[in-house]
C-alpha cells in the first residue's frame, strides 16, 4: 500500500502534542548547535593556524637538533645549497634575560636569532609595515610590544641582549612559525644572525633549539633531500621533517584540544539523543489510544509508522533550522570566547562545510534516535483503546535494543571524530563505565526509596511520583549524573591545579629557577647568589636503547603525553633527596654492583615498563653511555621542587659536558633586584620567576576552562530538556494526581511540596552520584596526568550538589506549575471519557 | 438551617462557537440529615449540578451555601477543607488515584487530615464492603465494581457532613449494589449524614426521602417520589 504522508493529519499530531513536540524541537536543535560550533571552531583552527603546513613552519624543510650541527652535517647542506637544490637559513631558539642599558631592569625574553631568508614561507608582520628582512639587520632587534611595555622602553632604545648592546627596530605583530603565543614564559625577540657571536649566549650545555629552515627549489625532489638529510649518520638526534610530516606544537595543542571538545561534543550528542528518543516516546505514548483506534479499524503497522515518521522528521527539520539560526547567532560570541587561543584577525564563521556535516549527522541522529518508539509502534495493541495502562513499563528486549543502539551510535561517531581507534575504545569503555556505574548505583537508589514506607504522607506520595509510569526517572538520573560528572570533573580539577600552582604556591617550594649555569661559573655563581643552594648538574641525553633494543623516536613521539623519544635532563648524586623515597631497590645504587647505576624515578615507568637490572643507554655529546638500574624512586610529595628521572651513580657523567641549575625561594619583591644582579654578572644563565610561569598557566587554563565549560554546557541542557520532557511525558498523571488530591482536600501547597520533594530527589540522587564520580575521576585525572596531590573541594563540591539540586527543582517544580491552576471538574469530565 | 443551599445556578458551556445552557436558573436546598435522590435522563445535567454543588466548578450564575457560607467564589485552598471533612465525592467513573493502592487510595483523606488510624479504618471500610483481599491492588487490577466500593470507602471515610455521589450503584450487580448503599444509608442514620445521590435505580430512588427530577438543565419536579 503506497502512502502518500497527509500533512494535514501530520500537523494535527503536532500540534495535539505541542510540548513534547517541542522539547523534540529542541532537542534537535541543541544537537545541530553542537555539531556546528564544534565543527566551525575546529575548521576555524585549521584553517587560520594550520592551514598552511608550509607557512606554519616556514620552510620545506626543518632541521632541528639540540646541540649544534656536525660540521658533516652542515658540510652536506652546504653541498646541497651549492648545487642549488635548496636554500636555507639557520634560527637559535632560546631564553635569555635581557637588560635595559641605563637602568637595573630586566625580563626573561624568548629569542630567535635567524638567518637571511627566514621565513621562507609566510611573513613576520611588523608594526610598522615595513619587510623583516630589511628591519632586522646587524645590530638591530625587533621585539614584542609586552616587552616594550614591561621594561618601559621605545622602539630606538637599546638593550642589552647577553654581551652585546642592540637597538629596538620595530615591534612583530605576527611570525608565521608561531601563530599563537600563549605557551611562551616571556616575549618575544628576534635577533640578526650576524649579531650571535656578540651575544656570546650559545654555549655548550645551553638550551638553545638549532634550526636549519630549508627551501627546496624543486619540489619534487623534496621528499628525496629530506631523505638524504635523514640518513644522515650522525651521533646527535637530528630530527629532519618536511612541512608535511612536522608537527609543530601548536598543531598538537589544538589536536588534543579539539580531541576532547569533540569527546564533549559526542557525549551531547547522546544524551541529545536520548532527548529525541524519550520525548518522541512519550508523544506517541500519548497517541497510544489514537494509534489503537486506528488500528482497530484496521490501519496497518507500516501506515502508522510512516505518518509518526514524516511527524518526527518535520519535527526534526525544524529542530535542525532552530538550531543553525542559534548557531549563527552564537558566532557573534564565540569570538571572545577563543580571544587568546587564536589569532586576532581570524574571521569565526559558520563554515559550510560544518553545516553540511552538522545536517547529516543531525539526520542520523533523529533517524537513529526515532526507530525504537516508532518501531514500538507495531506493538500497540487495540486493547489500548480500553485505557488499561500498565503500570510498569514493560521491558521486552527493547531496553537493551535502545542501550546497543546507542552505544554503536556513540562508537561510530567517536571513531568518525576522533581516528583513534585505542584511545576512541578508550573512551567509550570509560563512559559505558560511567554510564552502567551510574545506571546501577541509580537502580539500588531507587530500590532502596521503594522499600521504604514509613515516611510521612507528602514523602510517600513523592516516592510515588519517582515511580509514576512513563517517568523516565532512571533514564533522566543516569543521564544528569553523566553529565554532571564531566562538569563537575572540570571545575574539580580546574581548583586543583588552581590551588596547587597558582594560589597557594607552595611556601616551601622554590620559585626562581637558575638554569644554564656553567660548570666554571658554578663557585662564582653561588657566591653572587649569595643565599645557601643546593645546584643541580644537569647533562642532556637521549635514551637511545633499553637492554640494547633500540628506540624508536619517532614512534615514541606519536604517543600521547610524555614519551621516550625525547632528550632527557640526567644528573648524578650520591644520596636520596628529601622530597624522594625508594619503592624498588635497596637504597639509591647497589654498593655491589661495579658497573655504571641509575635510579629511575616511577614515572617513567609509565612511558614504558623497566625493572632493576634493566640496561639504559643514553647517547651523551655522541658518546653511548650504558648504566643498569639499580633502584626505582617515587617522589613523597607532589610540587615544583625539581626532580629528576634519571639519576646517575658517581663516576660516569662527571666528566661530560653538563651545566648547572639551581632553584631558590625568593619573596617577591627581592626577585626583580636578584634577577638583575645575577644577569648583569652571567648573561648566559636564563633565570625563569616560576610566579611570572603560574601566571601564562593560569591564563592558559583559565581560557581552556571557559571553552570547555562552554561546551559542556550542552550537555547539561541536553540533561534539562530530557526533564522537561519528562515532566510533559507525565503531564497527564501529575493532572490527574493534583485533581485527585485537590478533591480529596489536599491545599496547592500540599500539591506543590509532594512535586517538589520528588524533582529535588531527582537533582540529589543525581547530583551527588555525579560528585562520588567526579571526585573519584578528578582524583585519578590529578594523580595520573597533572601529579598533583588532589583536593577534594568539599566546600565547592557541595555548593555545585545544591545548585544542581536547586536548578532541578525549578525546571521540574517549573514544568508542573501550570498544572496546579487547573480546576478539577474540566478535567474530571475529560477523565470519564476514557 | 439548610446544610446546602443552592440559588438560581446557571451553566454554560462553549463548543465552538455555539453556547448551551446545561443548567438553567436552578434553585435547591438540602436539610441537614436529608436523602436526596436527582434523577433523570442522560444528558440532563445532573452530574453537571453535582460538580456545582460540591465547589468542583464554578457556575456562570448563581450562588451556592455550604452550612450558610457562600462558596461560589472561594479559593482553591480554601476549599480544601471543606473538601476534605465536609464532602465526600462518590464519581460516575471512580476517579482513583491510580499511583496509590486500594487501600492507600481510602487512607488518603483521613492521612491528609492527620487521623493516626487512618490504616485501620482504612482496613475495616475495605472489608466491609468485601475488599479485605484486594487491599494492595492498584486501581488498575479492580473491576469496575471493585473501583466503585473502593471510591465509596473513600468517601466514608472522613465522616463527612454531605456525601455526593454520582450512580455510586451503576456498575454493580445487586448484591454489591446493596452493601454499598447499605454503607450509605447506615451513615446516613448514624450519623445524620446527607445524601444527594444520582441514580436511574428506581428501587435506590424509592428508599429516597425526597427525588429531584431534571429535565433539559432545568428541575421539573421537586419532593415526594417519581
Ligand atoms: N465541557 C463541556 N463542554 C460542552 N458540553 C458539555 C461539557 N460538559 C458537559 N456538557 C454537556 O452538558 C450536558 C450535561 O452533561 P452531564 O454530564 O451533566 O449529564 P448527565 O445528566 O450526568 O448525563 P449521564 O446520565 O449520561 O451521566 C450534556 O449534554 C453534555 O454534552
Ligand atoms: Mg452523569
Amino acid at each position: 500500500m503506497a502512502v502518500m504522508p497527509d500533512f494535514r493529519y501530520i500537523r494535527r499530531q503536532i500540534s495535539r502534542s505541542r510540548h513534547q513536540s517541542l522539547v523534540f524541537i529542541l532537542c534537535v536543535a541543541l544537537s545541530m548547535v553542537t555539531l556546528v560550533s564544534l565543527g566551525s571552531f575546529s575548521r576555524s583552527v585549521h584553517s587560520s593556524l594550520l592551514r598552511d603546513a608550509r607557512t606554519l613552519h616556514a620552510a620545506d624543510i626543518i632541521i632541528r637538533s639540540r646541540a649544534p650541527f656536525p660540521a658533516d652535517f652542515e658540510a652536506a647542506v652546504t653541498a646541497l645549497e651549492k648545487e642549488n637544490a635548496v636554500e636555507s637559513a639557520r634560527v637559535y631558539e632560546f631564553y635569555s634575560v635581557v637588560r635595559k642599558v641605563a637602568e637595573d631592569d630586566s625580563l626573561l625574553a624568548q629569542l630567535k636569532v635567524v638567518e637571511q631568508g627566514y621565513p621562507f614561507y609566510g611573513q613576520v608582520k611588523l608594526a610598522s609595515g615595513r619587510p623583516f628582512h630589511e628591519v632586522l639587520t646587524s645590530g638591530s632587534i625587533i621585539v614584542e610590544q609586552v616587552l616594550l611595555d614591561r621594561l618601559h622602553l621605545q622602539v630606538g632604545d637599546r638593550l642589552k641582549v647577553g654581551e652585546a648592546i642592540l637597538t629596538i627596530a620595530d615591534v612583530v605583530v605576527s611570525e608565521p612559525d608561531r601563530p599563537v603565543n600563549f605557551f611562551a614564559l616571556g616575549p618575544r625577540l628576534f635577533v640578526a644572525a650576524a649579531d650571535l657571536e656578540a651575544l656570546d649566549l650559545v654555549g655548550k650545555g645551553s638550551r638553545v633549539s638549532y634550526y636549519i629552515l630549508a627551501k627546496v627549489h624543486d619540489q619534487r625532489r623534496l621528499a628525496n633531500i629530506a631523505k638524504e638529510l635523514r640518513g644522515f649518520p650522525s651521533e646527535e638526534r637530528i630530527r629532519v621533517e618536511t612541512y608535511r610530516t612536522a608537527n609543530s606544537r601548536v598543531k598538537r595543542f589544538f589536536d588534543n584540544l579539539l580531541f576532547f571538545l569533540n569527546l564533549i561534543g559526542i557525549f551531547t550528542l547522546l544524551l541529545a539523543g536520548i532527548g529525541i528518543q524519550s520525548t518522541l516516546a512519550a508523544l506517541l505514548k500519548e497517541k497510544e489510544k489514537t494509534i489503537a483506534i486506528m488500528k482497530t479499524l484496521g490501519a496497518r503497522s507500516f501506515y502508522i509508522i510512516s505518518h509518526y515518521f514524516g511527524v518526527a522528521l518535520l519535527l526534526g527539520l525544524i529542530g535542525t533550522l532552530v538550531g543553525l539560526v542559534v548557531s549563527l547567532a552564537l558566532q557573534n560570541f564565540l569570538p571572545s570566547l577563543f580571544r587568546g587561543f587564536l589569532p586576532a584577525d581570524i574571521g569565526l564563521g559558520v563554515s559550510p562545510v560544518a553545516v553540511g556535516e552538522g545536517l547529516f549527522i543531525g539526520f542520523m541522529v533523529v533517524v537513529l534516535f526515532t526507530a525504537l518508539p516508532l518501531f514500538g509502534l507495531r506493538d500497540v495493541k487495540p486493547k489500548a483503546i480500553f485505557g488499561k495502562e500498565e503500570q510498569r513499563a514493560s521491558r521486552h528486549g527493547s531496553t537493551w535494543l535502545v542501550g546497543g543502539a546507542c552505544a554503536m551510535f556513540f562508537l561510530i561517531m567517536v571513531l568518525l571524530r576522533i581516528r583513534e581507534l585505542k584511545t576512541g575504545l578508550y573512551f567509550v569503555l570509560g563512559t559505558g563505565i560511567l554510564i552502567l556505574a551510574a545506571f546501577f548505583c541509580t537502580t539500588w537508589i531507587l530500590r532502596q526509596l521503594q522499600k521504604r514506607d514509613e515516611d510521612p504522607l507528602i514523602f510517600r506520595q513523592a516516592m510515588k511520583g519517582l515511580f509514576r509510569a512513563r517517568n523516565s526517572t532512571r533514564a533522566i538520573i543516569v543521564t544528569l549524573a553523566a553529565a554532571l560528572t564531566v562538569v563537575f570533573s572540570i571545575t574539580l580539577v580546574e581548583k586543583n591545579l588552581d590551588a596547587s600552582f597558582i594560589q597557594s604556591f607552595p611556601a616551601d617550594a622554590p620559585n626562581l629557577f637558575f638554569i644554564d649555569i656553567q660548570s666554571q661559573q658554578k663557585d662564582d655563581f653561588l657566591k653572587t647568589l649569595g643565599i645557601p643552594a643546593t645546584t643541580y648538574a644537569v647533562v642532556r641525553a637521549p635514551l637511545v636503547a633499553i637492554n640494547g633494543e633500540r628506540i624508536d623516536p619517532e614512534k615514541e613521539r606519536g604517543k600521547r603525553g610524555d614519551n621516550l623519544g625525547r632528550t632527557f635532563n640526567l644528573t648524578y648524586r650520591k644520596f636520596l633527596l628529601d622530597d624522594e623515597r625508594i619503592v624498588a631497590g635497596k637504597g639509591l645504587f647497589r654498593p655491589d654492583w661495579k658497573e655504571p647505576q641509575v635510579s629511575v624515578l616511577e614515572r617513567v615507568l609509565e612511558m614504558r615498563d623497566m625493572k632493576i637490572g634493566d640496561l639504559l643507554t643514553f647517547r651523551v655529546q655522541g658518546i653511548e653511555v650504558s648504566a643498569r638500574i639499580s633502584s626505582i624512586r617515587a617522589r613523597t610529595e607532589k610540587g615544583l621542587k625539581p626532580f629528576f628521572y634519571f639519576v646517575f651513580s658517581k663516576g660516569v657523567l662527571e666528566d661530560a659536558p653538563q651545566t648547572f641549575f639551581t632553584a631558590v625561594r625568593l619573596d617577591k619583591e627581592r626577585i626583580a633586584p636578584l634577577q638583575n644582579h645575577i644577569v648583569a654578572r652571567f648573561p648566559n644563565v636564563s633565570v625563569i620567576d616560576l610566579t611570572e610561569a603560574v601566571t601564562v598557566f593560569s591564563r592558559i587554563m583559565a581560557k581552556l576552562s571557559t571553552i570547555i565549560r562552554f561546551f559542556t554546557l550542552f550537555s547539561i541542557v541536553a540533561g534539562f530538556l530530557i526533564i522537561i520532557s519528562s515532566v510533559f511525558a507525565t503531564r497527564h498523571a501529575r493532572i490527574q494526581e493534583t485533581v485527585y488530591f485537590k478533591i480529596l482536600g489536599a491545599k496547592k501547597r500540599f500539591v506543590l511540596a509532594v512535586f517538589s520533594i520528588e524533582s529535588l530527589l531527582l537533582g540529589l540522587i543525581s547530583a551527588l552520584l555525579a560528585l562520588i564520580f567526579s571526585q573519584v575521576g578528578s582524583w585519578i585525572i590529578c594523580w595520573q596526568a597533572f601529579d598533583l596531590t588532589y583536593r577534594p573541594f568539599i566546600g565547592t563540591s557541595l555548593l555545585l550538589v545544591m545548585a544542581t539540586a536547586l536548578l532541578v527543582l525549578s525546571v521540574g517544580v517549573g514544568a508542573s506549575l501550570p498544572i496546579l491552576t487547573h480546576k478539577p471538574a474540566a478535567f474530571l469530565r475529560e477523565q470519564s471519557d476514557e | 438551617m439548610n446544610i446546602l443551599d443552592a440559588r438560581n445556578i446557571t451553566k454554560r458551556y462553549f463548543v465552538g462557537t455555539r453556547q448551551i445552557t446545561v443548567l438553567d436558573n436552578v434553585s435547591l436546598s438540602l436539610n441537614e440529615g436529608e436523602f436526596v435522590v436527582v434523577r433523570g435522563e442522560s444528558g440532563s445535567g445532573k452530574s453537571t449540578l453535582l460538580t456545582i454543588l460540591s465547589g468542583l466548578d464554578r457556575p456562570e450564575g448563581g450562588r451556592v451555601f455550604i452550612a450558610g457560607q457562600d462558596i461560589t467564589d472561594l479559593r482553591e485552598d480554601d476549599l480544601a477543607p471543606l473538601r476534605n471533612t465536609t464532602f465526600g465525592f462518590v464519581f460516575q467513573s471512580f476517579h482513583l488515584v491510580p499511583s496509590l493502592t486500594a487501600l492507600e487510595n481510602v487512607m488518603f483523606p483521613a492521612e491528609l487530615a492527620n487521623d493516626m488510624a487512618a490504616r485501620e479504618k482504612a482496613a475495616k471500610l475495605l472489608s466491609r464492603v468485601g475488599l479485605a483481599e484486594r487491599t494492595e491492588s492498584y486501581p488498575h487490577q479492580l473491576s469496575g465494581g471493585e473501583k466503585q466500593r473502593c471510591a465509596i470507602c473513600r468517601a466514608l471515610i472522613n465522616e463527612p457532613r454531605i456525601i455526593f455521589a454520582d450512580e455510586p450503584t451503576g456498575n454493580l450487580d445487586s448484591a454489591n449494589g446493596n452493601a454499598v448503599l447499605d454503607l450509605l444509608l447506615e451513615l446516613h442514620r448514624e450519623r445524620n449524614t446527607t445524601l444527594l445521590l444520582v441514580t436511574h435505580n428506581p428501587e435506590v430512588a424509592g428508599m429516597a426521602e425526597r427525588v429531584v427530577n431534571l429535565h433539559d438543565g432545568r428541575i421539573v419536579t421537586d419532593g415526594g417520589h417519581a
